[in-house]
């Protein structure tokens, strides 16, 4: 069963990145971080770019940590190393597109 | 896998084994088949007459049940479509009031998500996984038929409602305010939300069931990374159903606890917020949609290459596609809510989220298609049903993505245009594959062959009425016409697309009714088929047609490792052949390898799981009619019936290993520690977790968004209150101690001593949070207050678990069902202790957090 979290370990970080960030931007709001500058942008945009930014090296991190070898169980633990990858790099790219609190 | 003969004119190479080339298992003697049967049969068959409708736990009868039930339910469903269409078809449709209107579509949808298609897609893996994955039956029987008892009691009660003119009527996902009891006062609204938290116990019921099943009751030597598609799939719609039904369950609770008892988890003006409960419910809402799609892409998966005669295309491409439908589909719920005011960023991820799902599903879409064009196809009427599939559901898909767009979707929201993309998706995602798969197993059902013609002229009737109804739906929702009204006296120009609608809806429904014609006649007159009849190399089709109740005479292993092994398989050569002991055995494996681990005997026909529907069901009954006090006795009832579930299990003496082939001999599972039992535990807690961490979503949301807060001064924070929160904690950690030590000291009388001591130590820990429980505040003051109450429940309903456990324990230690080898209750104790111990020290943090901060 080794492999199957190791297969899983991409996508179980997208969601615990998905979950982080939406939760950064709700408390973020509420506390006001869009307010108070910090190195040319806002807290609440910081806070956010930092987590999805360690969130983007630790998907490197599995991508780097890819066993070698051939068969299914490899197949499936590189395929789901990039979902993870492609899926928070895709969803959370808004962090660095949009306002926060509009 | 060997090469298997073909339906037509060519074989299905194979490119993979389901089994570990390098496992051998040596052969058991060849038997005589009719003896064999008549062993297991006799051990395996449901009881004779209307006793053994009520006491049967077996698989085959179970599945079958709930997929004829659920397509009872659709006929209904179907029906209130068409009094839908019947309203519509003229701007000032008279035949039906306002009311009666509301009531129906709220049931029509109501009644096709949670009474058709769950039950459908339950029953269908119920009755299909043992077969398919080489077993004798699922992990739990009971539990299947308790799942389904919960599943017509329920559906029963909703459907029934209709009759007395008290049926929801707030939309089928029950919108509050509108579900409030000042803007909903009868019980319509009670209906639906006791209704359909009854019907769901059925549904985590069946979801520990397939995942424990897939995990652990496949072939001997039959590793995941080669089970038959179908498997993964069922797997993926499991564990979704495990995270994704609790917040449904959750947010209904608290609904409900609003209506009766005045909490205000969604009232704006006391610290709730009605958006909590959109959150909770689409956070099911939206994975139910893949909950849905993942069974029927399931059967797509089976039946396409066998039709095609070749083997799946991309096995590895689909499988991590289902995983990132898994978890991609648990990020997309707010695109239901993009019009309630989310900010731009928030509406930014999930719309991201919502595009990029659609990569696996187009991947298995590809892989589907790539696969026929790879093989010869034969249009036969599973693959007529295939194609309606891809011709809707892609074209639904495609829908989706322009919903997934935020600027379009405020445009199309609550139209027409949202009702047509649905039926696409659903119809076409679903309906059309449980159609194909209908059509392809009803040999296996039934043991017949259909009789011609019918079958392809009820496939025409429902795709051309199903395109005339719903696709011109779009244009009626691109020109405005909103959803869920019941006259539109000034609109003149919808008058003519609803009336094409109505009269397709007609032909739809003709299409339905001759396919439930044909499938009656098939069973009732059909020529006797003959066995495999598409010559499909899966195990399913490995046995004598139709399916005995005992699926096979002996099991797959490496050396039986398709369906050309029928005979071999029926003579005995398999595995664990026959019934020695005169019990129901199945062979249980190694979650991941699948190499063989121990048998597991499995229960036999009971009365108990219908008495413990019963007893669940007067608990909600006393609810719906407003008897709270009278609620505690249904749930001691309840507590009554589960005791006797453990009473009845166990033994009180060590067996003899099981001869399972030459060679290999596995000892019973009273005699393991890593039992189903433990692994549908772990199942179970999953859910659990995921009810608990909505519930602290529901504290963080309301305490970041709604308008009320900061909540007014609590006088919670007192010296008897910290002390007893930490008295509880402190008896939780000793009773995990204890319910190790018991386990560590099973065969010493200190271990009934330490079960005793957990026992005594969850009774003490339960009393220290009743003191709590009177320290907190009027939890009718405010969400923050409510909230805490519900917390508590929490703690309470999971020490009345614990307790229960560390009591069967020791009654198992004073009965003589420990010994050194055989464990009884402990390891499930100790993961619901744990568990226990975990979130209500997370609560205290929580609590005090809040105090503090």
């Amino acid at each position: 069963m080794g492999w199957l979290w190791r297969a899983l370990a991409g996508p179980i970080l997208w969601a615990a990145m998905f979950s982080l960030v939406y939760a950064l931007h709700g408390a973020g709001c509420n506390l006001g971080w869009q307010g108070r500058p910090v190195l040319g942008t806002d807290w609440h945009h910081m806070a956010m770019w930092l987590a999805w930014g360690a969130g983007l090296a630790a998907h490197g991190l599995i991508l780097w940590l890819l066993p070698q070898g051939t068969g299914r169980p490899r197949q499936l633990i590189v395929l789901g190393a990039w979902i993870g990858l492609v899926s928070t790099l895709v969803t959370l790219f808004p962090v660095i597109a949009t306002s926060t609190c509009l | 896998m060997t090469v298997t003969r073909p339906m037509g004119d060519r074989d299905i190479a194979p490119n993979e084994p389901m089994f570990d080339p390098r496992a051998d298992i040596a052969p058991n003697d060849t038997r005589r088949a009719l003896s064999l049967h008549r062993e297991l049969d006799r051990t395996w068959r449901d009881e004779p007459g209307w006793r053994g409708f009520f006491t049967s736990v077996n698989h085959g009868t179970i599945g079958l049940r709930f997929m004829v039930t659920s397509f009872v339910f659709f006929a209904i469903g179907g029906v209130l479509a068409m009094m839908i269409r019947a309203q519509l078809a003229t701007r000032q449709g008279a035949f039906l009031d306002v009311d009666l209107y509301n009531q129906i579509f709220t049931m029509h949808g109501s009644i096709m998500m949670f009474l058709f298609a769950i039950p459908m897609l339950e029953g269908l893996a119920l009755w299909l996984l043992p077969k398919i994955l080489g077993a004798r039956d699922m992990a739990f029987p009971r539990l299947s038929a308790l799942g389904y008892w919960c599943y017509l009691f329920g559906g029963t009660v909703i459907v029934g409602s209709l009759l007395f003119g008290l049926a929801p009527d707030d939309g089928w996902f029950m919108y509050t305010p509108l579900s409030d009891r000042t803007h909903s006062p009868g019980v319509n609204a009670d209906v639906w939300l006791l209704g359909v938290t009854f019907v769901e116990i059925s549904a985590m019921a069946a979801a520990v069931e397939i995942t424990v099943t897939i995990l652990r009751c496949r072939a001997a030597h039959m590793p995941l990374t080669r089970m038959p598609l179908m498997g993964w799939y069922l797997l993926g719609t499991a564990v979704m159903m495990l995270v994704g039904f609790p917040p449904l369950i959750l947010g209904s609770i608290l609904l409900e606890v609003q209506r009766a008892f005045d909490w205000p988890f969604f009232d704006v003006a006391r610290g709730g917020d009605p958006l909590l409960w959109q959150h909770l419910f689409w956070l099911f809402g939206h994975p139910e949609v893949y909950i849905i799609f993942l069974p029927a892409a399931g059967a797509l998966s089976t039946i396409i290459p066998i039709m095609a005669r070749t083997t799946i295309l991309g096995y590895g491409a689909i499988v991590a596609a289902i995983a990132g439908l898994v978890f991609l589909s648990f990020g997309l719920w707010v695109h239901h809510m993009f019009t309630v005011g989310i900010p731009h960023m928030a509406l930014a991820f999930f719309s991201a989220a919502s595009a990029l799902v659609a990569v696996p599903t187009a991947v298995q879409v590809f892989a589907w298609i790539g696969t026929m064009w790879d093989g010869k196809v034969s249009f036969r009427l599973p693959m007529l049903y295939v194609m309606g599939f891809f011709i809707t559901f892609v074209m639904g898909g495609l829908t989706g993505v322009m919903l997934a767009m935020v600027p379009f979707n405020w445009q199309a929201h609550d139209t027409a245009f949202v009702t047509a993309h649905l039926h696409y998706v659903l119809v076409g995602g679903f309906v059309f594959p449980m159609l194909a798969a209908v059509s392809y197993w009803m040999p296996l059902i039934c043991g017949r062959w259909r009789v011609r013609g019918l079958g392809e002229s009820a496939f025409w009737l429902i795709l051309i009425g199903f395109h005339g109804t719903f696709f011109l739906m779009h244009l009626t929702g691109l020109l405005g016409m909103p959803r869920r009204i019941a006259v539109y006296p000034n609109n003149p120009e919808w008058e003519w697309l609803n009336l094409i609608s109505s009269i397709f809806g007609m032909i739809m429904s003709a299409g339905f009714a001759l396919f439930a014609f044909d499938v009656i006649m098939q069973w009732m007159f059909g020529r006797r088929s003959r066995r495999n009849p598409w010559r499909a190399p899966t195990l399913d089709w490995a046995m004598p047609l139709p399916a005995p109740s005992y699926n096979f005479a002996s099991l797959p292993g490496p050396r039986q490792a398709d369906a050309s092994a029928l005979l071999p398989l029926a003579r005995g050569e398999g595995l664990l052949p026959g019934a020695p002991r005169g019990f129901r055995e199945t062979l249980v494996v190694e979650a991941g390898t699948g190499r063989p681990d121990h048998v597991a005997v499995l229960a036999t026909s009971t009365w108990l799981p219908l008495l413990t529907s019963a007893a669940i069901g007067s608990f909600f009954a006393a609810m719906l009619v407003g008897l709270y006090w009278l609620a505690p006795l249904g749930m001691v009832l309840t507590l009554i019936a589960a005791w006797k579930w453990g009473a009845i299990m166990g033994t009180d003496r060590d067996h003899a290993p099981a001869a399972v082939a030459p060679g290999l001999t596995l000892p019973l599972h009273w005699q393991t520690r890593n039992t189903l039992a433990r692994t549908g535990a772990i199942a179970l807690l999953l859910a659990d977790g995921t009810l608990y961490a909505a519930l602290l979503f529901g504290v963080g949301f309301l305490s970041v968004v709604a308008p009320a807060w900061p909540a007014p001064p609590s006088t919670l924070v007192s010296l008897p209150v910290i002390a007893a929160a930490a008295l509880a904690l402190a008896a939780m950690a000793l009773g995990l101690l204890a319910s190790h030590r018991a386990e560590a000291q099973r065969s010493h009388a200190s271990g009934a001593a330490w079960a005793g001591l957990g026992l005594a130590a969850a009774l003490v820990a339960l009393v220290a949070l009743a003191v709590v429980g009177l320290g907190l505040d009027d939890p009718r003051r405010h969400a923050r207050d409510a909230l805490r109450g519900a917390i508590l429940g929490f703690a309470v309903f999971h020490g009345v678990i614990a307790a229960m456990l560390a009591l069967r324990s020791l009654r198992d230690a004073q009965t003589g069902r420990l010994s050194e080898v055989r464990r009884g209750a402990a390891p499930i104790w100790q993961m619901f202790q744990a568990f226990w111990l975990t979130t209500t020290a997370v609560s205290v943090a929580l609590i005090a957090a809040q105090e503090v901060l």
